[in-house]
């Protein structure tokens, strides 16, 4: 069986293409990895990069939006588009002989003509997504609790924006954002999988000619994270959704496979402490906790769902376990554990070419460098529990932030929240 | 006991009815597993709504000689992503791990199967447990809207949701549960599939030695019914209106079932779609909006679903259903063209990923009672001609629909 070989190349544009070949897979996925996301955006025109990623379905000089659709139909193509606080990703898994195909009709779409009828139809979609989350509080909870965290920081952006966001975005602020932001230096082409390497940088080269390079950058600003604990009544619900921030480890730092690890050994959703002391006892039915690493800033994130009655018992003892870890850290045999579970996770992730794909092109958009499903692997096996201990004992789990969100007022959990806010509804 | 091969995939039948079916992935490191017993809503006894969903959880916890949390802590030492649930007709326990592990996590499992402890210090959080998903299912309108659509549609006890009722979960004891476990799980009826490594010898051995003695009759379930059309509404007070639609269709091991399926992907499998067109593209009336066929052992129906703000569900519901019936007056062989490529396509993917080879072998096996190679699947999409599907979908009648809805019914009714 042949070995996975890495390829990478900048062209004259500064656009980079890389490429994981598998001689041995029988489908193939490219993507467009786009650094920006809702963190890049000013106040005026928050939900303009998701809204902005769905225009791109909409219409080329060469194509409308039904070719569009039918093209990534007619290629059989497993294809979508995300939006994070950072990064807009297309991307399509096709069988290896489509690739001429979709690497010309994704580098079209990267040049949208954003016609005004279109824009104004696709913006009743976005407020129908909208809506779509507004009646899932496990989304709102983390939508709204991000905002207050960040406490002004870009990475508290939302995704989706508001009614009051999208409702009076105008076109031109969509056409002024796009010409910013896809630069083909702020662009990277992922390949996984089975492809022509040397077929696809000359095809990319005469795709992508015309296109200028320019300054991007993103902001970075100091973070002051908000601690303590506020509610939101919303009479509609019937469960307490309480979502919980810590700072964490950015994705440039290598301690954060350790991170993840403590993480795991505190918040899997089996096996782990919050496991055994809520979900086991039947207290929670859900009572996680995960890293959440990002360019240059990090978090510790964590979601509990309770019934009303037991929420403040829920949130009291999912503090205590956090606190508890400092004075009682992660042992060998818990350690050993989670690295074993994650493991396996990122063995199964690499072996179809479109899973694969997403952690190949994130990785390098994040540190411009190549990392193999087997160097996560290394990382994760070697990541050293001192670290996770030293890291507990700098106190990051000290202090929390708790967004509650439930149906009527539950009173706040004792002593350890350090303020008491009442939210707007 | 008998083994054959068809094509790639190996299947192995015990003496007591188990069968094991397999299909090898050598290039892969890992190995999935999927387990599904016939256990599940269907056939809870009367009274005892839930049974199904507390035992799924409950024997989780200790086997064999371990504790709960021994028992945990030995599965996932050994990297074992472990996953499954109590379902409507069938309860599934799934497990991913690297192929090298299967002899270290095959007797746990199996011990979880055979000599679940299922002691009294564990019943009562099981039960907890299952009644707040129960409850959270009140925060999460899109699966009410997928109950309530059960409920109506079924006119057999296929309409009973997996998740149970409150009255049939509070009057669950530990005796009634343990007495349930010991009629409805036997060998006849249970499936043990598993997809990636080269481990075929060892399976069969593993399987005989932990599952060879196992005896017992399946618990009868009766076949499924739909009940009648109409419209139903359910009040919520929700931003958006959840739009279920359903009707009875084909069966998997149906001669049309082919047609049938690649007809449903010219209406709802790629943004081409004329669902996703019509609906989303042309219209804008929302974010989510699908058709998909779904079956029950015997029996196939067709679902159709969305989400829309109030004052667009009535067009929503209307363009909709014209989509379901102009299906009748055939598709274009453009159109069949695109179904069957994404068709093809996504079969060859498939075959890359052991956690889906493994669980379409056990949906095969439950819905066809036989398996289905990829190479099978391929022919039977590659064959058919725009004449065959056309014809076919003028012979149907026009669908009878139930459409449930829930939400603000004010501005729609």
């Amino acid at each position: 069986m042949k070995e996975l070989t890495f390829q990478q190349v900048q062209l004259d544009n500064g656009l980079t293409v890389i490429g994981e070949l598998n001689e041995n897979a029988k489908s193939f996925a490219a993507g467009y990895f786009v650094n920006t996301g809702a963190r890049d955006e000013s106040a005026a025109i928050a939900g303009v990069s998701h809204f902005l990623e769905h225009m791109m379905f909409k219409g080329t000089e060469r194509r409308t939006a039904e070719d569009i659709n039918r093209e990534f139909d007619e290629m059989g193509a497993r294809n979508n588009a995300y939006t994070s606080s950072e990064h807009t990703v297309y991307f399509g898994a096709v069988l290896p002989e489509q690739q001429p195909r979709i690497l010309d009709l994704l580098s079209d779409m990267m040049r949208p003509t954003l016609r005004q009828d279109d824009f104004d139809i696709e913006k009743q979609v976005i407020l129908e997504e909208i809506a779509m989350y507004e009646d899932r509080p496990s989304m709102r909870v983390f939508d709204t609790g991000n905002e207050r965290y960040f406490n002004g920081h870009p990475m508290g952006n939302s995704v989706l924006g508001t009614p009051a966001t999208i409702t009076p975005l105008q076109r031109e602020q969509m056409l002024d954002y796009f010409r910013a932001r896809y630069a083909p230096n702020n662009l990277v082409v992922a390949l996984s999988g089975n492809y022509d390497w040397d077929a696809a940088v000359r095809q990319l080269e005469e795709l992508t000619a015309g296109w200028e390079p320019q300054e991007t950058g993103r902001d970075h600003p100091p973070a002051t994270p908000k601690t303590g604990f506020d509610v939101i009544e919303d009479g509609k619900l019937k469960r307490v959704h309480m979502g919980l921030w810590a700072p964490g480890l950015s994705a440039q730092d290598d301690r954060r496979y350790a991170a993840a690890l403590l993480a795991n050994v505190l918040g899997d959703s089996s096996g782990s402490r919050l496991y055994w002391e809520l979900v086991d006892r039947g207290l929670a039915d859900m009572a996680e906790l995960w890293h959440d690493p990002a360019d240059g800033i990090g978090m510790f994130n964590g979601y509990l769902s309770a019934a009303p009655e037991r929420a403040q018992e829920v949130l009291e003892i999912a503090r205590g376990v956090l606190r508890d870890a400092k004075s009682n850290p992660p042992s060998e045999e818990e350690w050993e554990r989670a690295q074993k579970k994650l493991a396996t996770g990122v063995t199964l992730q690499s072996e179809t070419p479109f899973s694969r794909l997403m952690s190949l092109g994130t990785a390098f958009l994040y540190n411009r460098a190549y990392q193999s499903a087997g160097d996560v692997l290394a990382k994760v096996l070697g990541a050293r529990r001192e670290d996770a201990i030293e890291l507990l004992a700098q106190g990051v789990l000290d202090e929390l932030y708790v967004l509650q969100l439930g149906p009527a007022a539950v009173p706040a959990g004792n002593g350890a929240a350090s303020q008491v806010g009442t939210g707007a509804g | 006991m008998s083994s054959t091969v068809t094509e790639n995939i190996r299947l192995h039948k015990l003496a007591n009815g188990l069968t094991l079916v397999y299909e090898p992935m050598p290039w892969l490191r890992s190995l999935s597993m999927s387990v599904l017993l016939p256990v599940g809503s269907i056939n809870d006894p009367v009274g005892e709504e839930g049974s199904a969903n507390v035992l799924s959880e409950w024997l989780g916890r200790g086997a064999g000689e371990l504790g709960s949390r021994e028992f945990n802590d030995r599965l996932e030492g050994l990297g074992v992503r472990r996953g499954g649930g109590a379902g409507r007709e069938a309860m599934s326990v799934s497990a991913s791990m690297l192929a090298q592990e299967l002899p270290n996590a095959f007797p746990l499992l199996a011990d979880m199967l055979r000599r679940p402890q299922l002691s009294d210090d564990q019943f009562a959080s099981s039960r907890e447990l299952a009644i707040q998903e129960l409850a959270s299912l009140d925060d999460s309108p899109g699966q009410k809207l997928g109950e309530a659509l059960n409920a109506r549609f079924f006119s057999s006890a296929h309409g009973r949701s997996p998740y149970g009722t409150m009255e049939g979960l509070a009057g669950l004891t530990p005796d009634s549960v343990r007495a349930d476990f010991e009629r409805r799980f036997t060998p006849q009826g249970t499936i043990v599939a598993a997809a990636g490594g080269d481990e075929w010898e060892r399976l069969v051995e593993l399987t005989e030695a932990h599952f060879g003695d196992w005896q017992g009759e399946p618990a009868a379930s009766e076949p499924a019914r739909a009940g009648e059309p109409g419209r139903f509404h359910v009040e919520e007070d929700t931003s958006q209106v959840q739009i279920g639609i359903a009707f009875p269709s084909l069966e998997p091991t149906h001669p049309d079932w082919y047609k049938h399926s690649l007809a449903l992907g010219v209406l709802s499998s790629g943004m081409g779609s004329r669902l996703f067109s019509e609906v989303r593209e042309k219209r804008g009336l929302v974010y989510m909006v699908f058709a998909a066929a779904r079956a029950v052992r015997g029996f196939g129906y067709v679902i159709g679903r969305a989400g829309t703000t109030p004052e667009k569900a009535t067009e929503t519901i209307d363009v909709m259903l014209a989509e379901f019936n102009r299906l009748r007056e055939g598709v274009s062989e453009a159109e069949l063209e695109r179904s069957k490529t994404g068709s093809l396509s996504q079969l060859v993917m498939q075959g890359e990923s052991s956690g889906a080879r493994a669980s379409a072998l056990t949906t095969d096996m439950l819905l066809r009672g036989a398996p289905r190679s990829l190479d099978e699947a391929r022919e039977q999409v590659a064959r058919l001609t725009l004449g065959d599907v056309n014809g076919y979908l003028g012979s149907l009648p026009a669908p009878q629909p139930l459409i449930v809805t829930l939400g603000k019914g004010e501005g729609f009714q």
